[in-house]
């Protein structure tokens, strides 16, 4: 009866905190179908004018297509490193070791307001500032630590013996990098394309610092929220929301459905 | 490897191929990353660095179309922030800059923009006192093209306050005020309206014992301050009454809101108020300096200031007397809201009585002295 | 440098440079050199040059050491920060916990899944959305005050304040610490739990005296990742904070805003980061070395 009573209570809470946390992402749904330029209730009419207004603004558009770009070459070149840097250290013993993943996991542990300025000030020095590519590069100094510890947690699981077994039936080292090491590790490297993407196509701070011109998708949206009132904001999040939603969704469907043909 | 089993060896090669297809979208993607895209040495387009809403359609669009071009706009809101942006861009990336009257003089001195000719320009449609706006010229040179106007002074919420109410900038130290009074984070209006309440007629040109004083009536007030806004907060924090009284604004901010249905407006206290002006210049290294020339010259024609006044969301008054016959001929309700009538008491008589002072920048002091001021009554 | 192979290469045969070994850490030490590391060092010496003009030049004066470390509202900025960056990792730590306990013990697989999908689902809207989300909530004539005024309470003030702040902080940091609480409890142990029931250890110290312990890693480091986004978040305090009084991120940015004064902003930067490291340190090295008893692995 107690058991009964206390499950319940555990089982309201969990409830009431994932309210809390769906109720910023509700909200702005709700209001992006309001036809009032100042969010407040009350509501006062329904209204697709906000996804129009994002629509036919070519600086949202442009904004979403520089944001794809960026995120799919900050996956690939995070991932890229990540990898390697993963290997590197499941497979080498060095002096120094250390030192080189205590800095390359030092990014993430720093501000991103800090990180926009640091890499404002320093790709306007050396002339890389105001591109697309000076997003790349701020994002994927910021992304690779992500991608190293997902595939250096599927290399953990790795039997130790398989790469000895491999060389010894003669395989080169870079032959079993090919046959043994990617293979295994694919799904995290594919689990990392996927999150290191995410994080740059939600980054917003080191975007606006260093895109200038060619603001990416946060950085447009940061700043027209500093710039001007439209709920356009909310019709933009909600159409990012619905598709990311759906691309993980798709994803889960994907993996679930591969599942039973083999799975490691 | 070699002698491994078949299997192995097809999984390989399909899986060279997803390899090889990830690196070609990789590579357009690299490659699509480096070619110019806006503003670089791109034809059709204008670059302007300006303040929020430039861009809007119902501004530009008219001369887009008849001289089939985009005008592109990257904005700012201060005027530092856009000083740091015109500083830290390359020569050619912007063709023409709308700045603050105050911040011509500082782009000129870092020869980021270049002389006018007065004569491509309409100024005798213009009101006399904006003929030849003292900021804009150097001598008998000219570096900039005033087109909009308007006055700061204290916006209230109209259910918390009639005028009667706020005869002076001291409504903001009352009990009722308390948690009520916000800022617009902009050093610049913000402490030059505190200036004039304490009583410094150039509330911008003030000795160090003034300062002194002005720093103290700032920290006296920062405890009734309920936070201190950007621009789309600034105008969220009236619509949500979240705060009543803020100094240092104006009808550029409140008039939108109003239309929308917020009972918010803005009054000239005693003291005074302060006048805000843009103006647009053509940026050193322009691309395309004709185009911008052109840019300018439609702007300060009526049916371009005309546009300038209604620019959506953000209505205010315009420096042409041609524009303001326009605007009564061919909008009379706006020009009612925007006290605009030329049959009416209207803007131009605050300016004719005095109550008025130009915006400028710190006389006496750094711009660091007063944002430092700024920063301290921010922490309070 | 030298590279071995691990205990376990293969038998090198070939002499020359061991191009295998050099390669694996070429691409990370070269990249985050030049993205990284030349970007901090020259972080550093911006402190020492100076603006004039609104237009850096380099230098060599301790001027913007002084003049920000002298300044009160640095250092009351500074203790804000701190203050708001550790109630909101204790408060995150000791909500999120019973809930990671819930979803790891007390519910179905089923729902246990279900509830990891909303706790990733804010992951997939932009957070600056969000923040501004926050606003329309809590402002005067906002949802909640609309809920409290029909049922005759309020308004409260709930915007423009230390609330608030921490709310933003809340909607960057809960769900993670949520999932990492989640993923730590998950680690732990059952028989243990069966073993300390059997041995008629209460519910409750039961939590307290196997499963917190066993699970410290994973709650210090939630813990690490709260203070660590709250520390230096700049949507929060400045759109839902009303910059009043500003934290270190707001003064940050309105350093380099108003007035471009990118010395004196590298000055705060420098002194976050230290901060922030020296916390990180203690962290961990609580979190790794001083267990009590029994340590596992």
């Amino acid at each position: 009866m107690i058991d009964r009573l206390i499950n319940g209570l555990f089982r309201v809470y969990i409830l009431l905190a994932i309210l809390f946390i769906l109720m910023p992402i509700l909200t702005l749904v709700v209001f992006s179908f309001n036809i009032n330029r100042h969010p407040r209730l009350p509501w006062s009419e329904f209204s697709f004018i906000w996804y129009e207004a994002m629509w036919n603004d070519p600086a949202m558009q442009s904004g979403f297509v520089n944001s794809l770009i960026v995120a799919a070459c900050v996956a690939v070149i995070a991932t890229f490193i990540g990898f390697c840097t993963a290997y590197l250290d499941y497979r080498f013993r060095f002096r120094g070791k250390i030192a080189i993943l205590a800095i390359f996991f030092m990014p993430p542990t720093i501000p991103i307001v800090i990180l926009g300025m640091v890499f404002l000030v320093y790709l306007a020095k050396i002339g890389l500032f105001g591109e697309l590519y000076s997003v790349v590069i701020g994002h994927v100094a910021y992304c690779a630590p992500f991608a190293m510890a997902l595939v250096r947690m599927r290399l953990a699981q790795m039997d130790e013996n398989l790469e000895a077994a491999a060389w010894n039936l003669g395989a080169s080292e870079w032959t079993t990098i090919r046959e043994i090491i990617i293979p295994f590790t694919r799904p995290a490297i594919i689990a990392a394309l996927f999150l290191t993407m995410a994080v740059s196509f939600d980054e917003y701070m080191i975007a606006w610092f260093v895109s200038g011109l060619n603001e990416t998708l946060p950085a447009r949206i940061l700043a027209v929220l500093q710039g001007q009132v439209t709920p356009q904001i909310n019709a933009v999040g909600s159409v990012v929301f619905v598709i990311s939603i759906s691309l993980v969704l798709v994803a889960q469907f994907v993996l679930l459905v591969r599942r039973p043909q083999g799975s490691r | 490897m070699k002698n491994h089993g078949n299997k192995s060896n097809r999984k390989g090669i399909a899986r060279r191929d997803v390899l090889k297809g990830g690196a070609a979208v990789a590579a357009a993607a690299t490659t699509s990353m480096f070619l110019p895209r806006y503003g670089s040495a791109q034809d059709g387009v204008l670059n302007l660095l300006a303040w929020p809403g430039w861009g809007h359609p119902d501004t530009v669009g008219p001369f887009e179309a008849k001289h089939g071009v985009k005008v592109q706009v990257k904005e700012y809101a201060g005027g530092e922030p856009m000083l740091a942006l015109a500083n830290s861009s390359p020569p050619g990336t912007f063709d023409v800059i709308l700045t603050d009257a105050e911040y011509v003089q500082m782009l000129r001195a870092g020869d980021l923009i270049v002389e006018l000719d007065p004569n491509d320009y309409p100024f005798e449609d213009y009101w006399p006192n904006y003929q030849r706006f003292p900021l804009h010229w150097d001598g008998d040179t000219l570096y900039s093209v005033m087109v909009r106007f308007g006055y700061l002074g204290l916006s209230y919420n109209m259910e918390q306050y009639t005028p009667k109410q706020l005869t002076s900038y001291s409504a903001l130290w009352e009990e009722g005020a308390a948690g009520k009074v916000g800022f617009f984070d902009w050093y610049l209006p913000s402490m030059g309206c505190l200036s004039l309440y304490n009583g410094n007629k150039s509330p911008f040109d003030i000795d160090e014992e003034a300062f002194g004083k002005l720093r103290e009536t700032m920290n006296s007030l920062a405890p009734q301050v309920a936070g201190y806004y950007s621009y789309a907060n600034t105008y969220s924090s009236l619509a949500n009454g979240q705060v009543w009284l803020i100094p240092g604004i104006g009808e550029w901010l409140t008039l939108g809101l109003r239309k929308d249905g917020v009972p918010v407006n803005t009054h000239i206290p005693d003291e005074g108020g302060i006048q805000w002006t843009e103006s647009f210049s053509i940026a050193r290294g322009a691309q395309s300096p004709e185009l911008a020339n052109e840019f300018i010259k439609w702007m300060a024609s009526p049916e371009g200031q005309v546009r300038c006044a209604l620019r959506p969301g953000n209505e205010t008054g315009i420096a042409s007397k041609k524009g303001w016959e326009k605007l009564n001929a061919d909008h009379p309700v706006e020009a009612e809201w925007l006290r605009m009538r030329l049959d009416k008491r209207n803007m131009m008589d605050e300016w004719n009585e005095g109550k008025i002072v130009i915006r400028r920048l710190p006389f006496q002091q750094t711009i660091e002295d007063w944002t430092q001021a700024w920063a301290e009554m921010k922490s309070v | 440098m030298s590279i071995q192979s691990e205990a376990r290469g293969p038998p090198s045969g070939s002499r020359g440079p061991y191009w295998f070994g050099l390669f694996w850490p070429a691409p990370s030490v070269s990249w985050q050199m030049a993205f990284f590391v030349a970007p901090l060092c020259l972080l550093v010496a911006i402190t020492f040059w100076k603006v004039a003009n609104f237009q850096l030049s380099a230098d060599f004066t301790t001027a913007n050491w002084v003049s920000m470390y002298s300044a009160g509202y640095f250092w009351d900025a500074f203790l804000y920060t701190l203050f708001l960056a550790a109630v909101t990792t204790v408060l995150i730590s000791i909500i999120a916990f019973p809930c990671a306990y819930a979803l790891a013990f007390k519910v179905s697989p089923a729902t246990r899944r279900l509830g990891v999908f909303f706790l990733l689902t804010p992951f997939f809207t932009s957070f600056i959305v969000r923040v501004y989300s926050w606003q329309v909530i809590l402002s005067n004539d906002g949802i909640l005050n609309s809920g409290f005024g029909a049922v005759g309470l309020g308004p409260f003030n709930m915007l423009n304040n230390s609330f608030s702040t921490i709310v933003g902080f809340f909607t960057l940091a809960f769900p993670l610490v949520i999932l990492l609480h989640l993923l730590s409890l998950s680690n732990v142990d059952r028989s243990i739990i069966e073993a300390a029931h059997n041995l008629r250890c209460g519910r409750v110290m039961t939590v307290f005296l196997i499963i917190v312990p066993a699970a410290r890693v994973g709650l210090t480091l939630a813990a690490c990742f709260a203070f660590l986004l709250s520390f230096g978040e700049y949507l929060s305090p400045s759109l839902l904070g009303g910059s009043r009084p500003p934290t270190l991120s707001v003064l940050l940015v309105d350093t380099v805003k108003s007035g471009n004064h990118w010395p004196k902003a590298s000055v705060i930067a420098i002194t976050m980061i230290v901060t922030l490291t020296l916390i990180l340190f203690a962290a961990v090295k609580f979190a790794y070395h001083k267990s009590p008893g029994a340590d596992r692995d």
